[in-house]
């Protein structure tokens, strides 16, 4: 081969890989064309490995139709699913959603199928009802379907309410703390006891509105999170800070595991999967702990949707492989090797969920987060709820940790979300 | 420095007459070196160039990342100038550049000048002092992270000498001083090797001549080697800054911890334009919004580089004014 003709194959060479990075002259944009398996990305742990690997070879009840999983780190995976939507190349036929991100495509669900031309709606018994109307978008069209649910409960320490003197069992504290302002009465006890009655103010305040059945934004994209129902959840958080019951402690830092080893804090209001997280904060408490009801009600917090984009190759089977995917009985599989928690109801009913837990002394946590996910609130989430909440959390940080003045606070977080919401199009 | 200059041209001279154009051929034979280097300036445009030139684009567009894109002029540059909170974290920026630039530039000067100075293992040092640029940013953050904690290494050593804990995560100046500890901890290495290179570069004799004359270390450093070092410490400067504008990973690693929201810490004293703009394209969708930033980021820099230069250059004009 000689010098020029080297030069000029490397040439083309270059020029047609960049013909193949852009998606020039490819007919389909999906990432398996030209392969005999349909794709799918998900984070890991969002997905039963054992059921992917099976569906690796052949999917059950769908002949000839194999998807290969891809894992992304969960924090790039939104992004990733985004820019290849937006280069229209190498987009996955099949995707993970997590709760936040469903509603970030509301804008663009026309990038994604509706689920109704398959025939979901046949399903729709088997699943949450809150959970099942959180995949459509305003206009109608069911781009998600229902993966893993996050119902709440107040995580609390036995011993030390016991200790305290109030109510220990979980059938009592559920009673004796059913309110939020219970919840509180309940915490000055604690703090005779030189104990915290929360980490910090921020998971109060989340867990309050979340069990509001509207957020930040409106289905009219009008911002709402100067009302009430934010307030009052505000309210709350706040009060639990002045009346000296907050650890003021950021979750997940050293401080926090140094304060929940240390048996200073005595409850955490949070959804199911924080329990593995709990574990392996805090070893040592293991046994010492209980599960029981929210106070101010049922919620749940975070979850996870599937969803098949327009680039997909083969809608049918792909939404054939999703019903398998997530029907009660490979829920049930999910749960029993990575703590997915099903959206299935008839999942519950199971021997198998029905397992006790010595980490919470031997009691059955379905019991607690069953009802929790049958009875959690519809909640309407718009695309900007992010956008939106960021300055109230902020400001909460603020009352919190620099010892601003809560009143002023809420004045500068209204105005900050409004005043950042109007660059999205929301008045 | 005129005459090897000239010389080597005229060495030239018969090569550049043989390949000039008017001869036969003479566009060809340049075709071949032209299309060799070529592989850069392809991946350079598409990977370098483009993405500038898009942003710039970007930047009077409304797009969330996926769907159509909305022309909407110099609208984002307006909101941007009215957001208080970009503001915020230029001020932010600015302070921590300082808190970290300034002490860390002196800290790797007096560095260099050890090193220089006669020590044993001298490679050992160098090597040492590099490290924590090598370093995974993410990892060294976790590190610092417990280090300042409330109940963390950083305060456990201020109580042992009797001082009170301080809130280095907690409020506005401990924020800002973490963060820039972080990074003077991670560059002072690299420019202290830098001025290294700068220092074995003056003419042994000034050092000698200092010597006979009685002078000190510390008058040696001042007299001697910094005069002689302008060219470097500009150099150090300039780069310092333009890195010190661009802090990112220290403020994100350091408070991502926080999982209800928040951003840059209690106040978003720890808020810097780029953790800013990486929050609204990447957090929010708001690609048009951080291109803004991005290009407003690029005029503070060429502004503060252009200002960073007058002074230092500008000093040292004077200087050898004064010296003739």
């Amino acid at each position: 081969m000689s010098r020029r003709r080297l030069l000029g194959v490397s040439l083309a060479g270059a020029g047609g890989a960049l013909l193949g990075l852009s998606g020039c002259g490819t007919a389909s944009g999906s990432a398996s064309a030209g392969t005999d398996h349909l794709s799918l990305w998900y984070w890991k742990g969002a997905l039963s490995e054992k059921l992917l690997a099976t569906a690796r070879s052949s999917v059950p009840g769908v002949p000839g139709l194999k998807v290969r999983g891809a894992q992304m780190p969960s924090g790039e995976i939104d992004s990733k699913v985004r820019t290849s939507l937006a280069a229209r190349a190498y987009v996955p036929d099949i995707t993970v959603a997590n709760s936040d991100n469903l509603a970030t495509f509301f804008p663009d669900e026309n990038e994604f199928l509706d689920l109704r031309e398959f025939g979901a709606e046949k399903l729709r018994g088997q699943y949450l009802d809150w959970k099942w109307k959180a995949c459509f978008t305003p206009s109608g069209r069911m781009i998600g379907f229902p993966l893993d649910a996050g119902p709440t409960a107040l995580y609390y320490r036995r011993d030390l309410f016991q200790r305290a003197g109030l109510a220990y069992e979980p059938d009592d504290v559920a009673e004796a703390v059913s309110t939020w302002e219970k919840f509180i009465t309940a915490g000055r006890a604690l703090k005779t006891r030189g104990v915290f009655l929360v980490s910090n103010i921020g998971n109060v305040f989340q867990q309050a509105m979340l069990q509001s059945t509207r957020q930040f934004v409106d289905a009219d994209n009008r911002f709402i999170g100067d009302q009430p129902h934010i307030r009052h959840a505000w309210d709350t958080a706040v009060e639990i800070l002045r009346q000296g019951l907050a650890a003021r402690v950021s979750d997940g830092t050293p401080d926090y595991n140094a304060a929940m080893s240390g048996s200073r804090i005595a409850t955490m209001t949070t959804a199911v999967w924080a329990i593995n997280g709990l574990k392996d904060t805090a070893p040592k408490t293991s046994g010492l702990w209980r599960l029981t009801r929210m106070p101010g009600g049922p919620a749940n917090y975070g979850g996870s949707y599937m969803t098949l984009t327009r680039y997909c190759r083969d809608p049918e089977r792909a939404f054939a492989f999703l019903t398998w995917l997530l029907s009660p009985a490979n829920q049930l599989k999910s749960y029993q090797e990575s703590a997915l928690f099903p959206t299935t109801p008839a999942a519950y009913a199971d021997p198998a969920m029905h397992q006790a837990d010595p980490f919470f002394g031997g009691q059955r946590p379905i019991d607690v987060f069953g009802p929790a996910a049958r009875n959690a609130p519809v909640v309407y989430f718009s695309p900007y709820e992010d956008t939106a909440n960021t300055p109230f959390f902020q400001e909460l940080t603020n009352v919190q940790t620099l010892g601003k003045n809560p009143e002023k606070a809420w004045r500068d977080a209204v105005d900050g979300a409004e005043s950042a919401l109007v660059r999205v199009g929301v008045s | 420095m005129a005459t090897v200059a000239e010389s080597a041209r005229a060495q030239q001279r018969p090569l550049v007459r043989r390949t000039s154009s008017t001869a036969p051929g003479g566009r060809r034979r340049h075709l071949g070196p032209l299309l060799a280097i070529a592989p850069f300036y392809v991946l350079f445009g598409v990977f370098g160039a483009f993405p500038v030139v898009f942003s710039l684009y970007l930047s009077f567009q409304d797009w969330d990342g996926i769907g159509n894109m909305r022309y909407v002029g110099l609208q984002q540059y307006k909101w941007l100038l009215e957001d208080s909170v970009f503001w915020h974290s230029v001020l932010n920026t600015f302070e921590i550049w300082f808190l970290s630039t300034v002490p860390m530039l002196f800290l790797a000067l007096v560095i260099a000048f050890l090193l220089h100075s006669q020590v044993r293992f001298g490679g050992a040092y160098r090597v040492a002092y590099f490290v924590p640029n090598v370093t995974s940013m993410v990892a060294m953050t976790i590190v610092f992270g417990s280090v300042f904690a409330q109940s963390g290494l950083a305060n456990s050593g201020l109580k042992a000498v009797g001082l009170d804990g301080i809130g280095w995560l907690s409020s506005e100046w401990g924020i800002k001083s973490a963060i820039s500890l972080m990074i003077i901890w991670r560059w002072v290495g690299y420019n202290a090797l830098i001025f290294l290179a700068g220092i074995q570069a003056i003419p042994t004799e000034h050092f000698e001549a200092a010597r006979m004359d009685g002078a000190n270390s510390w008058q040696t450093l001042f007299r001697v080697v910094v005069p002689q070092l302008k060219p470097v410490v500009l150099f150090a400067a300039i780069t310092s800054s333009i890195n010190g504008l661009q802090i990112f990973t220290e403020s994100q690693v350091l408070f991502q911890t926080d999982d209800v929201g928040t951003t840059g810490g209690p106040g978003q004293e720890g808020m810097t334009i780029v953790l800013y703009l990486w929050q609204k394209a990447f957090k929010d969708h708001q690609f048009g919004y951080g291109a803004a930033m991005g290009w407003v980021l690029f005029a503070l820099i060429a502004l503060f580089t252009i200002v960073n230069w007058r002074l230092v250059s500008g000093r040292r004009d004077k200087e050898t004014r004064r010296g003739r």
